[in-house]
């Protein structure tokens, strides 16, 4: 084959940019450690890594939420147990009347009990840290038991303001969970409510309001009839909620175990999609660099031969 | 028999035949850098010979024409790669433009996995993660308005710039018409003067030099069918309309809006249109017309779909102060799409609940975030995030396929420019010794020259004594 002048030099240009490129490419790799970088490096690892890192912004938003949730519950469980002391407390001084003549001592017990409601009332109207009242289903900008009390300033009533709703949150990938309680549900249907539900009869507010009135009218056959039972009733849907809070809390934390395991197991994906291994790549560079001098070097020896050189 | 006055003549035109030798070698020398130029030979021929009764005798050599070496057929192959390789090259660097203002890079972030943290598919995932965090009713609305501003502008910007990028290449096809059109008229007023010069039976070597690298530069830009006629000059036809017939540029081309920002070819007397595939005009429509505006529309459904599911289920909800039926985004598509601008003014009034009056109900939220995982029949059965991953992969895909046959169309061009340069291009070594061959055939004529001088004086001075 023939061979022109500017054969020679248009291939020695033209590997010499090839291996300039190469080396850019390489350099980049080892220096951002990233072996995808554009879609059009690796489309397919592209369109994985997009949907991984949706996955695992998700995933943070989980946890915080779970965080949220935990805090909530929390607040719930502590006041839930109050208000399963004060049934308690009330239902020791039903038992107690049952044995009880003097009328002062009766009327000591319906100062108690005044208290109890007074504290019971506290306790169903809790806030969380945001302000929001936990125990009034979905209405949560008002005070979900509202009191009317006489001139003595006994209790004579309570009004659930609240509703039965709740509202699901985000914990998990297709996985939600309330953290709202009805304090009280007398639809029938639904989630329970805290201190009344009209399915299993309980109603503690109407219970602890009928335990002071007769405990002041010294009607302590109704007290053992109608009071005792009716707060046994009270204390063991409390005690449903208070299990049903463990449940919810015990979920949180099964879900933010996973949602941390999830967490490592896309970071690793991403990784393995996306970075550079630096050994292979450093190595690479270093044979590409050779090529480099090795052409450049070749090149210059045989540009420098020229016939003129020989011609005297 | 020639006799001494006759040989000095042989050996005259030997001197001068050696001369031109001597100058096409230097001519050839001259032009190694010339990546046009074809090198010359120089046809030389012995002169008539003449009649004797001691039978032929020859008179000589004389230099007959100075021919070009090259090769048609390499020409026609070069100039068809030449077409293809300026499609590829166009379409790449169009479609490498479309993917920068996509904005779709991963880089590492430290404390947290390599993510493209800047473009729409993490803005995308932001607002639903904001809408996420407004379900446990204690995140802030004002979060999420943010968000969902973030995402409207991403839409815009990346849609008027992918807009700007058509606007570029509908304005590089005009340019390139223009250097088109100037290209034909320069073959025509060459294959006029080529005629000519061939028409007294000479050469017109370095015009058909300058016509083929006419032809060629002319093919980059747009792929041309030539064909030679046997007076020497070249027609050019363009999609099968003649545009270059003998000296005549016959025809043209124009652009022609075809409406929807589609620039399309037409020829300047006719208007028939002409379907170009290769060159960078027929790359630059392809690219546009073909991944760019598929871009465009992927995009514009994926916004009009997220306007049209997101004020679906929000325009359903109520805010704290009973407000209802609001819509969250405004906009039909991603070059308008953008927010409520009461809600944006007033973050509170974020339509979260189901139900009036129930300032803990974020049902309409959990429904908002459920969105981003929700297959949707009019994104092909995907979600909204899964159906723009699949939009960037498939402009890469089309990048690679762009770059990988451009890479082909080079190596190609590669070969048939290597072998046309060992056909045609010229050899410093071949040169210098042609040039020392001719030197010495000067010289022999030279001496010859000098041997018949002596001789004639000899002859001359026959007469005095």
């Amino acid at each position: 084959m023939r061979i022109s002048s500017s054969l020679f030099t248009n291939n020695l240009l033209s590997q010499m940019n090839q291996l300039q490129g190469q080396q850019i490419q390489l350099q980049n790799q080892a220096t951002t450690g990233l072996k995808v970088s554009l879609p059009e490096d690796d489309p397919a690892a592209m369109n994985q890594v997009l949907a991984l890192q949706t996955q695992d912004a998700a995933n943070t938003q989980y946890q915080s939420n779970i965080t949220q949730l935990q805090s909530t519950a929390t607040t719930a469980a502590s006041a839930m147990n109050s208000l399963q002391t004060i049934t308690e407390q009330a239902g020791e001084i039903a038992t107690e009347a049952g044995g009880v003549n003097s009328s002062t001592q009766l009327a000591n017990y319906a100062t108690q009990v005044g208290s109890l409601i007074q504290e019971a009332l506290q306790a169903a109207n809790t806030q969380d840290a945001q302000g929001n009242y936990i125990f009034g289903g979905t209405i949560n900008n008002q005070p979900p038991f509202a009191a009317t009390t006489d001139s003595d300033g006994n209790v004579t009533a309570v009004a659930y303001k609240g509703n039965t709703n709740v509202s699901q949150c985000q914990i998990g990938p297709g996985q939600t969970v309330t953290a709202q309680v009805p304090g009280e549900n007398t639809t029938g249907t639904g989630p329970a409510g805290l201190l009344a539900d009209s399915r299993s009869g309980a109603d503690l507010f109407r219970d602890l309001i009928s335990l002071q009135q007769n405990l002041t009218s010294g009607n302590t056959s109704a007290i053992a009839s109608t009071d005792s039972p009716n707060l046994t009733t009270d204390e063991n849907n409390l005690v449903s909620g208070i299990a049903e809070n463990g449940v919810l809390q015990s979920t949180l934390e099964s879900a933010g175990t996973a949602a941390t395991q999830l967490g490592n197991s896309l970071a690793t994906q991403t990784s393995n999609l996306t970075s550079a291994d630096l050994a292979t790549t450093l190595t690479k560079l270093d044979q590409t660099q050779t090529a480099y001098q090795a052409a450049m070097q070749s090149g210059v020896m045989i540009m420098n031969l020229s016939i003129l050189d020989f011609i005297q | 028999m020639l006799g001494l006055f006759g040989t000095l003549d042989l050996a005259s035109r030997s001197l001068a035949t050696q001369q031109e030798g001597t100058a096409v070698a230097g001519q050839n020398m001259a032009n190694v850098n010339n990546p046009a130029y074809a090198r010359e030979q120089t046809v030389v021929q012995i002169s008539a010979p003449l009649q004797t009764t001691a039978g032929e005798e020859g008179t000589g050599a004389d230099v007959v024409s100075i021919t070009e070496v090259r090769d048609s057929l390499l020409d026609n192959q070069i100039q068809s790669e030449n077409s293809a390789t300026g499609s590829f090259t166009a379409q790449q660097s169009a479609l490498q433009n479309a993917e920068a203002y996509l904005g779709e890079q991963i880089t590492n972030t430290s404390g947290a996995s390599a993510a493209s943290a800047g473009g729409l598919a993490a803005k995308l995932s932001n607002l639903f993660d904001s809408f996420s965090s407004l379900t446990t009713g204690t995140g802030d609305p004002a979060t999420a308005v943010q968000s969902a501003q973030e995402v409207a502008t991403q839409f815009n910007q990346v849609s008027a710039s992918l807009s700007q990028v058509r606007a570029n290449l509908n304005t590089s096809i005009q340019n390139d018409v223009a250097s088109s059109n100037q290209d034909l008229s320069q073959i025509a007023a060459l294959n006029r003067q080529i005629v000519q010069a061939q028409a007294g039976g000479g050469t017109a070597n370095d015009l058909v030099d300058q016509r083929q690298q006419t032809i060629e530069n002319l093919a980059g830009m747009v792929n041309i069918s030539t064909t030679a006629q046997p007076n020497g000059s070249v027609n050019i036809s363009i999609g099968g309309v003649p545009m270059v017939t003998g000296n005549n540029a016959v025809d043209g081309l124009q652009t022609h809006d075809a409406g929807g920002g589609q620039l399309l070819l037409q020829d300047e007397n006719s208007a028939t249109p002409l379907s170009v595939t290769g060159g960078s005009i027929g790359g630059n429509i392809t690219a546009r017309d073909g991944p760019l505006a598929a871009l465009q529309t992927s995009l514009n459904t994926l916004a009009s779909q997220l306007i049209l599911q997101v004020n679906n289920i929000y325009s359903a909800g109520y805010n704290p102060a009973g407000g209802h039926g609001q819509p969250f985004f405004t906009g039909t598509g991603a070059a308008d799409i953008g927010l409520n601008r009461a809600l944006v003014s007033d973050p509170s009034q974020f339509q979260a609940s189901s139900t009036a009056g129930a300032g803990g109900d974020t049902q309409i939220a959990l429904a908002l975030a459920n969105l981003a995982t929700q297959s949707n029949p009019a994104l092909g059965n995907q979600s909204l995030t899964q159906n723009y991953a699949q939009t960037v992969s498939t402009l890469g895909n089309a990048i690679n396929t762009a770059t990988d046959q451009l890479n082909t169309s080079q190596a190609i061009s590669t070969t048939l420019t290597n072998q046309r340069s060992s056909e045609s291009g010229v050899s410093i070594d071949e040169e210098m010794t042609n040039l020392m061959q001719f030197q010495k055939a000067y010289e022999a004529s030279a001496q010859l020259v000098t041997t018949l001088n002596a001789m004639m004086e000899t002859v001359i001075n026959m007469k005095t004594a």
